[in-house]
């Protein structure tokens, strides 16, 4: 495997383990507040953080659950790209079926949220089998 | 240890310098923003390229230190994403080409104006629908409209940016991580990432939102877990090579079946692998079948589209060959349509990479024959197929084939992906040959003992170790930099101008009920990245809609009120607008047709500058 760095951060590693479900909670969380902007606050600064923060939560658990073995650097990449697929293929499926207006666009947030927890839970319990 | 510390000091102000070059840079390309241009080149700040030359030739050096490579890498990425925005940063609208078509279809979807995607629901027969649901154009809309609301912005920008950035992004690290699956070192990996910008096609690919770019990215990844997969039998390689391949495929039909027909090539060469010493013959007469079937897929799906009922025709021709001389064949075959360039520099630049990359693949093919027990020598095979199966291709669709639905020069862009890991390999092999010639020699020279013609020699040699740090760095970065000329088109027509999409946006945000525009193809693309293509409620006929061309030019000829209430009654509108630009139609005729509009024909809208003038026309009886 391609190391680019060994050294795991404390706090990505915090939320890949996920205690409590915090943070598949926060990144639903997330979900309703991009929601919520969309409808009354409308702001893109707002829109921006949110996007990092909801990037950050799904790619670290999909980075970890699928390319554990990676380092770092090459962990985070694969992690945001994954989230990106999985937001295109599960909005596509989405668009295709109905549309992607904002109810169903949050809802496209929603499944790639659980969607991403629970590949997270079930591969991290897998590898500490 | 101080020689060390210094030498980290050296390499932070580095690093410092680079990025403050680089954020020059985007401030150099920002304030080149212009609303008026034809090409990027017009209006480019003076001192950008000498910038990029600088910030490219800096990072050079430090891919070639001890440094981290995340950050190496971060750097690359950081240079990679400005290198592709030149189009959405410097032009109001982008690049006017079939990515603003594209933003047009997409912005039904974010505003809701279709239902069930791009596609529709079957109205056809089902083989139709299931193509089109995979066309690609399905999965951009639905990546960029989910962007777009995540971010609360409109679509126009997170379009714009859509593939620029992820191309940036994800591109070198693809490039990254094949160099690595073909044993390059780390240093050597870093440096195809950054030198995949030197190779115009993909710089151009990853400069515009089109599906196809999208869908070279998820091939570079299919690419990459390919030759992991022919390194080791983890399954997960076979998974993560299949969904690549898949959304390959989902993004682009051509980026798809090029990934299915490697994908067909990997099992081959791994079957291969293990049966070669059990069963030669059979081993090998696979391969060579496996290796025809990869490269007929992609002829063939063509001919396939036919069969599905599709509106494309292509078919297997031999009049294209019968009409070209000995001559014009091998140039076309060699240099594809940079055959009929007059520009030497852009033949080139376009051509100096992938010749470099497949000498180097011949020496390393050479080589590894020598020493049949050197690893990664599978990969390298590999890759050599792959080279030579895009380059079958290529002539299959140029020369054998007609009526085709996409343009072949996009097979260059798998050529260069095969051809920068090859590329990275070489330039650090010839760096490090350097830096190892000048240490060896200097060993053991002490300046003191030496008589005066030795202290030359060894000056020599100094100047060898200077070249190693200095000259390649500085040759690297001006490729990079000089093949932004030939990346960004020389020649081009005037780009979406400030005061047509003002005039859009006036058009759209004042009127109230559902109207037509009639203008010309420039006013057309204005229009769809505003309000959609063919938007029902805000009417604008198709970039090659031949009735909405008429309507132009019976309108400019002879303009009238009839052109404009036959344009509404055929999208059932209630206001038409008629929308000329001086730029556009040449000063005389804007004046002649200015000067002949008829009375029921009101100016409705003037641009501050005088350029562009609407008209409109409300059929009394319909208001």
């Amino acid at each position: 495997m391609v190391r680019v760095t060994s050294n795991p951060s404390g706090f990505e590693k915090h939320i890949a383990k996920d205690p409590k479900s915090v943070f598949t909670l926060t990144s639903y969380a997330l979900v309703l507040a991009t929601y919520m902007n969309l409808n009354t606050i409308k702001s893109a600064g707002l829109g921006i953080a949110l996007f990092i923060l909801y990037f950050s939560i799904n790619g670290v658990f999909l980075a970890y659950a699928f390319f554990g073995n990676e380092g770092r650097f090459l962990r985070l990449i694969f992690g945001v790209l994954l989230t990106i697929m999985l937001l295109g293929f599960v909005g596509w499926l989405v668009m295709v079926i109905y549309n992607l207006d904002v109810p169903e666009f949050s809802f496209v947030l929603f499944i790639v949220s659980t969607f991403c927890s629970l590949m997270n839970k079930r591969l991290k319990d897998k590898n500490a089998a | 240890m101080p020689h060390k510390e210094s030498g980290i000091r050296l390499l932070r102000i580095g690093e410092i310098l680079f990025l403050a070059l680089t954020a020059l840079s985007f401030y150099l390309l920002f304030i080149s923003r212009s609303g008026e241009a034809h090409t990027v080149w017009e209006v480019l700040h003076p001192a950008f390229i000498p910038a990029i030359f600088a910030s490219a030739s800096l990072l050079v050096m430090i891919l070639l230190t001890s440094e981290e490579t995340a950050y190496k890498l971060l750097f690359v990425i950081i240079l990679s994403i400005l290198l592709h925005s030149f189009f959405p940063i410097v032009f109001p609208a982008g690049d006017l080409s079939g990515q603003q078509s594209i933003l047009g279809r997409i912005r039904l979807v974010f505003d809701n104006t279709v239902l069930h995607g791009l596609t529709g629901w079957p109205n056809r027969n089902i083989q139709v629908f299931i193509y089109q649901l995979f066309m690609g154009a399905n999965l951009q809309a639905a990546l960029s409209v989910i962007l777009a609301r995540m971010l609360c912005l409109d679509i126009f920008y997170v379009h714009l940016f859509f593939i620029p950035v992820l191309w940036g992004t994800f591109v070198p690290v693809a490039a990254f991580l094949v160099t690595k699956a073909i044993g390059g070192s780390e240093r050597a990996s870093a440096l195809s990432g950054l030198l995949i910008s030197a190779f115009p096609y993909t710089t151009y690919f990853g400069a515009i939102s089109v599906p196809n770019s999208l869908g070279f990215i998820f091939f570079f990844y299919s690419l990459c877990f390919m030759l992991r997969y022919l390194s080791s039998n983890e399954s997960k390689n076979v998974q993560w090579m299949l969904v690549f391949s898949f959304f390959s495929f989902m993004s682009h039909y051509l980026t798809g079946i090029m990934s299915f027909s490697l994908l067909l090539l990997t099992t081959a060469v791994k079957r291969y692998q293990s049966e070669k010493k059990s069963a030669l013959a059979n081993a090998r007469i696979l391969l060579i079948v496996s290796f025809i079937i990869s490269v007929s897929l992609l002829p063939l799906s063509f001919i396939y589209l036919r069969v599905l009922g599709t509106s494309i025709m292509p078919a297997f021709t031999l009049d294209k060959i019968g009409e070209l001389s000995i001559q014009e064949i091998a140039s076309l075959s060699l240099f594809g349509e940079l055959a009929y360039s007059s520009n030497p520099r852009i033949i080139f630049l376009n051509i100096v990479g992938p010749l470099l990359a497949l000498l180097w693949m011949l020496y390393l093919l050479f080589r590894l024959r020598r020493k049949p027990s050197a690893g990664f020598q599978t990969q390298v095979y590999f890759l050599f197929a792959v080279f030579l199966t895009v380059l079958i291709d290529y002539w299959i669709l140029k020369l054998f084939m007609e009526g085709l639905p996409i343009n072949e020069e996009r097979l260059w862009v798998f050529r260069d992906f095969i051809a920068v890991p090859f590329i990275g390999l070489a330039a650090y092999a010839a760096c490090a040959s350097l830096e190892g010639l000048s240490k060896q020699k200097l060993k053991g020279i002490e300046l003191a003992n030496l008589e005066r013609p030795f202290r030359s020699y060894k000056l020599r040699f100094s100047s060898l170790l200077l070249a190693s740090n200095v000259l390649i760095p500085v040759l690297l970065g001006g490729w990079v930099t000089f093949s932004l000329s030939a990346a960004y088109p020389q020649v081009a027509p005037l780009q979406t101008t400030w005061y047509e999409l003002e005039a859009v946006k006036y058009i759209e945000r004042v009127t109230q009920v559902k109207y037509v525009v009639i203008g010309d193809q420039w006013t057309t693309y204005a229009g769809q990245v505003i309000v959609g293509e063919s938007n029902p409620r805000a009417y604008y006929f198709g970039v090659s809609d031949k009735i909405g061309h008429e309507l132009f030019v019976n309108m400019s000829r002879d303009p009238s009120s009839r052109w404009m209430l036959s344009a509404m009654n055929q999208t059932d509108t209630q206001v038409a607008y008629f929308v000329i630009t001086e730029p556009r139609l040449g000063t005389d005729a804007f004046n002649t047709i200015v000067a002949s509009i008829p009375p029921p024909l009101q100016l409705f809208y003037k641009s501050e500058n005088g350029k562009l003038c609407v008209y409109s026309y409300a059929d009394s009886n319909q208001t």
